[in-house]
């Protein structure tokens, strides 16, 4: 079946070539996601006709927000964040949650635990809700498998109906800065500024231990807001001791299954993302859809092979630029500009 | 050179703000470095220049008004010769879109409408000081929707510009102060990164009124800052209904004008037809006239992330498997959406047309966007006859397709009299 060949490719790619798998995965969606199906027989193409990934037309994250794109029965159903009740989320339907395990084993380790040596576990913090806080967050069931799979007995969750828990955050810091041994924090960057400004209000520093990491997710995506990360960076750096260059960002979305990572850990340019060798990813003309090239901003366009279950061709609303073997945000499509009185998508969020 | 700041006349030859150079891509101005005891002075000279405002005769005043902004109506005019490259620019309209822009909001104000409007008003109490506008970059020239009424209102006026488009506004000032130098010393024009509570703190204090129009977010933080004062022009949007018995063909006309002007960026933009007509026949005809209106208002550049919104709505359409008209990119998508909800627009020229069996069910479908509905173009009886349901649901204007974006001085923008604001204390 295709998800065990998928599943196989992430740890032994020498098998089978990607190419090869990636015709395959189309040719199983094709078949089992009508939606999916109908925009590709008004494009006229079909498995006949495809003879590389790049022709698969992509699906928007958009038709995951009016429609269900499943291949098989969901056995876990992730839904985007939402900040209001009326807002419009994205809905994931996963058939494959071992297929989800089994892509965070082979791809976090490398790029947030890479001196941890095989199988080791270490003290996390998790500024992000439990699965059983939030059980439709992706984000939630990668934390806690994370937890579960890499957590020493002192990791914690300090994360509550309010937000992040200041009390319980502070006496972990504390408790992990005597025992002198390195730890991991994994915060979406929102998390982490709240958890720095109850830190800021009680003027509590912590030196967290050499060799410490943040993994940090969503949010200041956007050039705008960049002075905004800085920000971050400095007062991680401040009141936690933890460098920027130990901050691994991670670009993952509702809609995708994998993941990719800045290799800040092994050296790498911090703000550079690298995806696993399951993904493909390239920038597009947002106006005629062609690929452009290195150095061109455009849109994301993800090929994501552990996407079987949904969709493995996804057109993102994210903004970036390739460069070398890699990828740069740039920000956010939808709602990027608010202007004046002009109603517009971002900001009709709220809107029922 | 043109400048991002007109001062009172009492401070032209202070020594702040200081100016300096600014380049952006084919664009050269000078621009004010504000800090917030300079702005500080520039509200306490417009509530000294406001005596001699309250003392300009009605006549001369319009006189003034009129003058001015038929010359900013004229293409050929010194002013619009200066001024239209940097601000089609600045605001990434075609200078043919941009021209057409202007012609609308501008035609609005001249001095016929403008009479109508002053003949209504009165001189506001002086105690409430002067007003500050806080305008968005959507629309060019939407300088002169607020400040008609201020000065009719006999009101000092501050019109803070936005920083993607500080050009307008002071031209606009300087050229009414050279036709009318009583006013010279109550007008005013500047430009700083909105939301600067550092720099804003002591304009806040010293106005009496703020107009602002802005996204919600915005109008928010102006109202926690000067609470009590802020009129706010937030966001909306508007749609169109076309009855079956209407010329469809007209009506397609007119639509296309009511949605290709502004780059349907402006709250009267239509976003969405209704109609219990044949839905594909009309979308197809708006479509044509779609691609007609690119050639005569070419659309502006697009932004990646406006394209990349509308990419995702066709593509998700396709996946429905709906009927679109996709012409380019950037000259428009119209789609027939059998789905009644409305739904907004990512911009770049992008409708849908909803069938509806009977239009009765639209002021039910609609209830949820109370507030945030501005403008209905109109075609059909039966269409009409829905007027005073839309109206209650607080649509502020009502017309025939291809009107819809060129309301004049009277309107009340979101339901709101433009006098009534600005002649009593909030």
């Amino acid at each position: 079946m295709i998800v065990d060949r998928v599943t196989r490719f992430l740890t032994s790619p020498q098998n089978e070539p990607f190419e090869e798998l990636a015709l395959a995965a189309f040719a199983w969606q094709f078949e089992r996601v009508e939606p999916f199906r109908r925009l590709c027989e008004r494009r006229g193409v079909s498995p006949a006709t495809v003879t590389d990934w790049r022709q698969v037309p992509p699906v928007p994250t958009a038709a995951f927000k009016t429609m269900t794109l499943a291949a098989a029965p969901a056995v876990e159903i992730f839904r985007s964040s939402g900040t209001t009740s009326g807002e419009e989320r994205s809905v994931h339907h996963q058939p494959f949650p071992d297929l989800y395990r089994a892509v965070i084993d082979a791809s976090f380790p490398r790029f947030c635990l890479p001196f941890a040596g095989a199988g080791g576990r270490l003290p996390i913090l998790s500024l992000i809700p439990t699965p059983a806080q939030l059980p439709d967050s992706s984000l939630s069931f990668m934390a806690g498998h994370i937890l579960d799979r890499w957590g020493s007995p002192e990791s914690a969750t300090a994360f509550g109906s309010r937000g992040v828990e200041a009390a319980p955050a502070r006496s972990w810091a504390g408790a992990r800065q005597r025992e002198g041994k390195p730890v991991l924090v994994l915060a979406t960057a929102f998390a982490l500024a709240q958890w720095l400004d109850g830190l800021e209000r009680l003027g509590l520093k912590f030196r967290l231990p050499a060799g410490s990491a943040v993994f940090e997710t969503g949010g200041f995506k956007g050039r705008a807001t960049e002075v905004a990360r800085e920000d971050l960076l400095a007062r991680l750096r401040a009141w936690t001791g933890v460098p920027a260059a130990s901050v691994v960002r991670e670009y993952g979305m509702t809609e995708l299954t994998s993941q990719c990572y800045t290799g800040s850990l092994l050296g790498e340019d911090p703000e550079l993302f690298r995806a696993p060798h399951w993904v493909r990813v390239r920038i597009l003309d947002p106006e005629t859809l062609e690929e452009v090239p290195a150095g061109t901003p455009g849109l994301i366009c993800v090929f994501d092979l552990a996407n079987i279950g949904s969709a493995v061709h996804l057109l993102t609303e994210d903004l970036g630029v390739a460069d070398g073997e890699g990828f740069r945000l740039l920000g956010r499509a939808a709602g990027a500009e608010l202007r004046g009185c002009s109603l517009v998508v971002e900001e009709l969020r709220g809107a029922p | 050179m043109l400048r991002d700041a007109f001062l009172p006349a009492t401070l032209t030859h202070s020594r702040e703000p200081v100016f300096r150079a600014v380049e952006r891509p084919g664009i050269r101005y000078s621009a004010a470095r504000w800090n917030p005891e300079a702005l500080g002075r520039v509200v306490a000279a417009l509530q000294e220049g406001g005596a001699a405002l309250r003392e300009i005769p009605a006549h001369d005043l319009l006189a003034a008004w009129g003058d001015t902004v038929a010359t900013f109506l004229r293409t050929g005019s010194l002013e619009r010769r200066a001024l239209d490259p940097p601000l089609g620019r600045l605001c990434e309209l075609s200078q043919d879109g941009l021209r057409a822009g202007l012609e609308a909001v501008l035609g609005g104000v001249r001095k016929e409408p403008a009479a109508a409007l002053a003949s209504r008003a009165r001189p506001a109490p002086q105690e409430l000081g002067p007003v500050l506008a806080v305008l968005a970059s959507n629309l060019p020239g939407l300088a002169v929707q607020p400040l008609l009424p201020a000065l009719l209102a006999r009101r000092p006026v501050l019109l803070k510009s936005p920083s993607a488009e500080p050009l307008f506004a002071p031209a606009f000032l300087s050229a009414l102060a050279r036709r009318e130098p009583r006013l010279a010393g109550a007008l005013a024009a500047a430009t700083w990164p909105g939301g600067d509570t550092h720099l804003e703190t002591s304009v806040l204090e010293g106005v009496g009124t703020v107009l602002a129009y802005g996204e919600q977010a915005a109008l928010d933080d102006l109202e926690r800052r000067a609470p009590g004062k802020v009129v706010g022009y937030g966001p909306m949007t508007s749609l169109a209904v076309v009855a079956a018995s209407a010329d469809f063909r007209g009506a397609a006309e007119g639509l296309a004008r009511d949605v290709a002007l502004f780059d349907q960026r402006g709250c009267l933009s239509v976003v969405a037809v209704y109609t219990d007509g044949d839905a594909e026949a009309l979308a197809g005809r708006l479509a044509s006239e779609l691609l007609d209106m690119a050639r005569i208002w070419p659309p502006g550049p697009a932004a990646k992330p406006v394209s990349a919104a509308v990419q995702h709505v066709r593509f998700e359409a396709e996946m429905r498997g709906l009927r679109q008209f996709a012409l380019s990119v950037r000259e428009g998508t119209v789609i027939v959406d059998p789905r009644p909800e409305l739904r907004p627009s990512p911009g770049l020229r992008t409708v849908r047309v909803h069938p509806l069996e009977n239009l009765e069910r639209l002021p039910a479908i609609l209830a949820p966007w109370r507030g945030r509905l501005q403008g209905a173009a109109l075609a059909g009886e039966k269409a009409w006859e829905l007027e005073p349901r839309l109206v209650e649901l607080g649509f502020s204007r009502c017309v025939a397709p291809g009107e819809l974006q060129s309301p004049d001085a009277t309107w009340h923008n979101g339901g709101i009299d433009p006098l009534e604001a600005l002649e009593q204390e909030r």
